[in-house]
């Protein structure tokens, strides 16, 4: 396998919302960790996760996973590789967590027969694994915030597959749950050498979660890099527009916004 | 109350199968007896037997058409007539009573699918979203019910216009095997929903369900289909028959929780053992028949109160 096969590439994505183009040829490889995008709301990070998910359909670009083509394969076959964890999770029926987490299964179900033992074990094991095995028999729609997200990542370690993607695994959590479930995050990619993409608002927990940073603004990739070399004062204040510095403590960098335009 | 545990699914062939020999006894003549007269046995063999096939055959297909359609729709409010099923049928069957009477059961079947494929097609140029189906579905049964108040306006007030009111009240009066030719569609429906309820499941989860390898535009245009045969060939057989549909499903869900593993087979066998109840109550509680429609409205909208006041509206719960 040559070396442009090795992992997760992407060449020159668009996509459009009707006649509206968000994502105007985007380009960019993560072979290995975790991989951040980082930008300003509107920026279009949740349109590329959602076209590297299958969720929608970008209108021009490829995207492959160790050779296997994102863009054009069959959904069954794509999710048996790729697992999603959206931004946000609205159940309309109030599952128990274990259904949840055992739809994640799909990709290997015989759909007109349903899941069978060995899915249910990989259900189990998966919330074993992010230990919430206790909560398996609790409706979805009652659990708090963080306890979702754990499921939706519990559902995507069920799922399988080599790359993970996660838009905004942080939205609407405490200080804690977004420190917890970026940690189990790591953990995963570290453990199962797992691939993994995802969003974040905070360029504090981009560098210490994250190996690579993706800078995305108004549709375009303007910087990439290892976290330490991209996410600077300078490249920072360009993306969002805005007057920030940096600090150091305890041998952890922080970038502390000063003013919110430049 | 009615708590039972997913192991205890097979209590619902059990209760369907006892009221379908009840049915079979109970009637304007009720009797029981291990040597039947001739004129017992046809009232049993020819005119209790394929009514009651009827009557379960069309109260399953039409909760599992509710079902599936609350699934893909994501809306625990969606009924079997979402997309103007029903409306279409009513007209076709009113238009068919105008113009040609042994027309009723074709002309209310091919309208009820016509106002789908309408209501699709407009959804479709509007976004092809779920929200814009609903939407053309609504559309859809305005515009038909505003062409059966025009028949009705028209239709001869001695004759042809009671036959219609009587047709939109519902009644499976006189369905004997030879009108069963409607059991095809209905099968085809039951026996569609039936094995598609894992996809249901991962249906519920919206467009995401294409990460999770779900072709979500093939399956919702299948599960549209499956559902919609289901509910014309009902409606066009038995005429308007409210409410099954919507509270089936909660009533399952409430016994066995929200899977549809087990919520589609149990949806199976409460709608069948729901409208038996309807149409047993409409044939024997008073000397002549009932309207159906009158009877599910007053047994099954109270039953809806009951799961509300039991488990709460959905989100709220």
């Amino acid at each position: 396998m040559g070396r442009r096969d090795n992992g997760l590439i992407v060449k020159g994505l668009r996509a459009s919302y009707g006649n509206v183009e968000v994502l105007h040829g985007v380009s960019f490889s993560l072979s290995s960790g975790v991989g951040c995008l980082l930008g300003p709301n509107g920026a279009g990070k949740s349109t590329l996760l959602k076209c590297l998910a299958g969720v929608i359909k970008p209108s021009a670009g490829d995207a492959s996973f160790y050779g296997f083509d994102l863009i054009n394969s069959e959904l069954k076959e794509r999710a048996r590789l790729v697992a999603y964890v959206p931004q946000e999770f609205s159940a309309r029926f109030p599952y128990k967590v274990f259904d949840v987490v055992l739809m994640g299964r799909n990709p290997h179900v015989n759909v007109l027969i349903g899941p069978d033992g060995k899915d249910e074990e990989a259900t189990w094991k998966a919330l074993e694994l992010l230990g919430i095995a206790d909560l398996a028999d609790r409706p979805f729609t009652k659990l708090s915030g963080g306890q979702r997200r754990l499921v939706m990542v519990a559902r995507a370690i069920a799922q399988g597959g080599k790359l993970m993607i996660l838009d905004e695994p942080t939205s609407f959590l405490d200080f804690k749950n977004q420190f917890l479930v970026l940690s189990v995050v790591r953990k995963i990619a570290e453990r199962f050498k797992k691939i993994i993409l995802l969003s974040l608002h905070d360029p504090n927990q981009a560098m210490r979660f994250c190996d690579v940073a993706f800078l995305l603004k108004g549709g375009k990739l303007i910087e990439s890099g290892s976290v330490d070399e991209v996410l600077t004062v300078g490249t920072l204040d360009h993306l969002y527009d805005m007057r920030s510095r940096l600090v150091t403590a305890d041998g952890i960098k922080f970038i502390i916004p000063l003013a919110a335009a430049l | 109350m009615l708590r039972v545990k997913g192991r205890a699914l097979g209590v619902f062939p059990v209760v369907y199968a006892s009221l379908f020999f009840i049915s079979l006894l109970v009637g304007r003549y009720f009797f029981v007896t291990l040597h039947p007269t001739q004129i017992e046995r046809i009232i049993l063999l020819e005119v209790r037997l394929p009514r009651i096939v009827a009557v379960s055959l069309a109260g399953a297909a039409l909760g599992l058409a509710g079902i599936a359609f609350q699934n893909v729709f994501r809306n625990p409010l969606a009924g079997p007539g979402i997309l103007g099923v029903t409306s279409g049928s009513a007209f076709g069957a009113a238009f068919a009573i105008l113009v040609a009477p042994f027309m009723v059961t074709p002309m209310a079947f091919a309208f009820g699918l016509l106002a789908v494929f309408v209501a699709y097609k407009l959804g479709e140029k509007v976004g092809g979203t779920t929200l814009s189906l609903v939407l053309s579905g609504i559309i859809v049964s305005a515009i038909f019910s505003a062409l059966l108040g025009m028949i009705k306006y028209l239709a001869d007030p001695y004759n042809k216009l009671p036959a219609i009111v009587y047709w939109l009240l519902g009644s499976f009066a006189g369905v004997g095997w030879s009108q069963l030719t409607t059991a095809g569609p209905m099968i085809v429906g039951i026996v569609g929903i039936f094995l598609l309820r894992w996809v249901l499941n991962v249906m519920s989860m919206g467009d995401e369900a294409r990460a999770l390898g779900i072709n979500v535009d093939l399956y919702r245009k299948v599960l549209i289909v499956l559902g919609t045969l289901g509910t014309a060939a009902a409606t066009s057989l038995a005429g308007m028959i409210a409410w099954i549909g919507l509270v089936s499903p909660h009533i399952a869900r409430l016994l066995v929780g929200y899977d549809n593993m087990k919520a589609v087979p149990t949806t199976a066998f409460v709608g069948a053992s729901l409208l038996l109840l309807c149409d047993d109550i409409a044939r024997a509680l008073t000397p002549a028949e009932l309207p159906l429609s009158v009877v599910t409205d007053l047994v099954a909208a109270p039953v809806l109160f009951v799961i509300l006041m039991r488990r709460g509206v959905y989100g709220t719960a």
